[in-house]
């Protein structure tokens, strides 16, 4: 859901963001258009961080980022998920119904996906990988191509200026660009190499930005490889050592929560190795951009929820601390001769009439 | 929470598909078990007031998950009731003529369809080898009658592959009460995994390599998968092209996705445009990995049988959806 800044328009905030110098604005060059989106929680973040972003002066803000850090505080004492991927589909669908050029949709997108990590790092999720780029994207405008080129060049010098600068939320995450790179050009695989390079040293946290993937791909390059290995090294054929082989490293064998926004219910080619046993895919009903804190929270939370309920299920519950009080109460309430209308025993019915004989 | 069966790995479903069934008394059961599940691994705090702290969190943590249970479960009392609703809306009672109806009004229908079946447990109501048996005649007589050449039957353990000819005569007796028991429509079914065709109940199974002229006649074409078809088939196929590589046979530079799908494609079937799942939540119990690539997803929240009306919006869904591979 998106946060709008009560009382104060966004031409305000950002003079004044751009009064206070370069820092700042290299800091929200890619958020600054779209403040309104970015949760509050991470803005409030911003604001203790930065000076001169005048955004504290919002009692509304403040409440809201305290909101959202308690509510985040809450739902890390549960079960959260390893590994959350993200399929960040509708920037362009987002750029044409608020009417800007293409570019402003996955600008959009770029920081939904900046303010959504600090968000996932921050609930203690270990790893979050984003299906930044597909192979088939190519068949896009060769236009379409540069600037999304251009913008993911950007963003990875974006981001990795954030990871290695201790002050900012971002610090300490490591980047890691997944696969078929052959297919890039020299100038952003350099970037690449640079960003993975300066961030290697983040332990705790990654980010697997898919570019340009299929999971077909994966799958096939897995294959070629673990054949290498067993022609080379006489290294055995399993399923594990295929799993070993993929983008993902320790990620690979399962991703636990797959979202995808927009709406479509397909994976597009997208962790069908990961996704296909059975773990949890969350198909959302927006556009990426629009995506935000309660929504990811909201899921989260249902994720969290029924591990902890699947988690009952499988433990027998000692009879000793069966609380008595609930059942009753629910016996008391018709509910459950509603639902069960089907199950009746033999005994539960009236008694037939008098059964008479013909030859008394 | 992998549990370890004879050294296999049992099957572990997703948690959204774990059942709210006893609403109030699996409230108060995950109300305990957040309290009591243990606070180790999260953060060990030796200071009181990180302890106050903890607990407080953790007490707000049931009360988060308190109104959760709560409002999921009036939200799944009013899917089941539009499920019921829906359930009367569109009930084919057995007539072709109906569902072609539905089907005539859809722009474009899938070329392959897949269905993923449970085995329930015996004891249950429509449960055992009858109750699957009884859902795939019904999907394969809901394909025949919408016009659809291909279907796929995925089953995780492949119960359906071991009694092909109860497979087969419940297939035949369903068709025989949509369409008479005259004019039965012809049917195929395949077992990629053996390669084996099997035809109608009173011709005999043949080889997929012969009477390839008869195949053409069949009305529908069903070909039954389960867990090997997935993860499995990919580490054979692994195995077999390590193999030719090792004899020269085969360049590892060869080794890429044309020619992989190529062979997946022989070994276990081409790619299904719909995929329908008739249980709560999506749920893809190791369907083959390959082959989901751009398959539309379709279940109904909530839903707990293998009823038509999943089967035509799954195909209304189908028709209404956009595709554009990476445009």
């Amino acid at each position: 859901m998106t946060f709008r800044l009560f009382g104060r328009s966004q031409d305000e905030l950002s003079s004044a963001v751009s009064v206070d110098g370069e820092q700042v604005r290299t800091l929200f060059e890619q958020s600054k258009d779209n403040l309104s989106i970015v949760s509050s929680f991470s803005l409030q973040f911003l604001r203790r961080h930065v000076k001169g972003l005048d955004v504290g002066l919002l009692p509304f803000l403040r409440v809201f980022a305290w909101l959202q850090q308690i509510l985040v505080c809450i739902l890390k004492m549960g079960p959260v998920p390893r590994h959350v991927s993200f399929i960040m589909d509708g920037n362009r669908r987002y750029a044409k119904r608020s009417n800007k050029a293409v570019k402003e949709g996955h600008k959009a997108g770029g920081a939904t996906l900046i303010d959504i990590l600090y968000l996932c790092r921050t609930l203690n999720i270990s790893s979050v990988s984003a299906y930044a780029f597909s192979i088939e994207n190519f068949n896009r405008s060769p236009q379409e191509v540069d600037t999304l080129m251009e913008l993911l060049g950007y963003y990875i010098d974006q981001f990795t200026e954030r990871a290695t600068n201790i002050k900012d939320n971002l610090y300490g995450i490591r980047l890691r660009v997944v696969g078929e790179l052959s297919l890039l050009n020299e100038e952003l695989l350099e970037k690449i190499r640079c960003a993975e390079k300066l961030t290697a040293e983040g332990k705790e946290f990654v980010l697997y930005l898919a570019l340009p993937y299929t999971s077909r791909n994966d799958i096939a390059h897995s294959m070629k490889d673990t054949i290498n290995k067993c022609i080379n090294n006489n290294e055995d054929i399993t399923e594990q050592a295929l799993t070993n082989n993929m983008y993902f490293e320790e990620y690979s064998d399962k991703c636990d929560l797959l979202i995808r926004t927009s709406g479509h219910t397909r994976l597009s080619d997208y962790m069908l190795w990961q996704v296909h046993e059975g773990e949890v895919v969350e198909f959302v009903n927006c556009l990426w951009p629009d995506f935000g804190f309660w929504r990811l929270y909201l899921i989260i939370l249902r994720w969290s929820f029924y591990h902890t309920l699947q988690k009952v299920n499988q433990l027998p519950v000692p009879s000793s601390i069966r609380n008595p009080v609930f059942p009753r109460i629910l016996k008391a309430l018709p509910i459950d001769t509603l639902r069960r209308s089907k199950r009746v025993a033999l005994d539960s019915l009236p008694a037939p009439p008098l059964a008479v004989s013909v030859d008394r | 929470m992998s549990s370890e069966v004879g050294g296999v790995k049992a099957r572990v479903p997703p948690a959204t598909k774990t059942q709210l069934t006893a609403s109030i008394s699996g409230l108060t059961k995950t109300v305990r078990q957040v309290i009591n599940s243990d606070a180790g691994d999260v953060v060990k705090r030796q200071r009181f007031s990180g302890k106050i702290e903890y607990a407080i969190y953790k007490a707000l943590l049931v009360c988060i998950y308190v109104m959760y249970a709560i409002s999921r479960y009036f939200q799944r009392e009013y899917n089941r009731i539009a499920i019921k609703l829906l359930d009367l809306a569109y009930n084919p009672s057995n007539s072709p003529q109906l569902i072609r109806q539905d089907v005539n009004k859809l722009q474009k229908i899938p070329k392959r369809i897949a269905a993923i079946l449970e085995y329930k447990s015996e004891g249950d109501i429509g449960g055992g080898l009858p109750g699957l048996i009884n859902d795939a005649s019904d999907v394969v007589c809901w394909t025949v009658s919408a016009g659809i050449k291909h279907l796929v039957l995925y089953e995780y353990d492949g119960k359906m592959k071991q009694s092909v000819g109860e497979l087969r005569a419940g297939i035949h007796h369903k068709l025989a009460k949509y369409f008479g028991a005259e004019n039965v429509p012809r049917f195929a079914i395949k077992i990629p995994h053996t390669n084996q065709v099997f035809f109608d109940v009173n011709e005999g199974p043949m080889d997929s390599a012969n009477e390839k002229s008869k195949k053409h006649k069949v009305a529908v074409e069903i070909s039954l998968l389960s867990k090997v078809d997935g993860r499995e088939t990919i580490l054979e196929l692994t195995k077999t092209m390590a193999d030719l590589c090792a004899k020269g046979q085969l360049k590892v530079e060869d080794v890429d996705t044309k020619l992989v799908n190529q062979e997946l494609t022989q070994l276990v079937g081409h790619e299904p445009d719909l995929l329908l799942y008739f249980g709560p939540a999506l749920d893809l119990q190791g369907f083959p990995p390959w082959h989901i690539r751009l398959t539309e997803l379709y279940w109904e929240t909530d839903n707990d049988q293998v009823s038509y009306y999943v089967f035509i919006r799954g195909l209304k869904q189908y028709a209404d959806c956009k595709m554009n591979v990476g445009k």
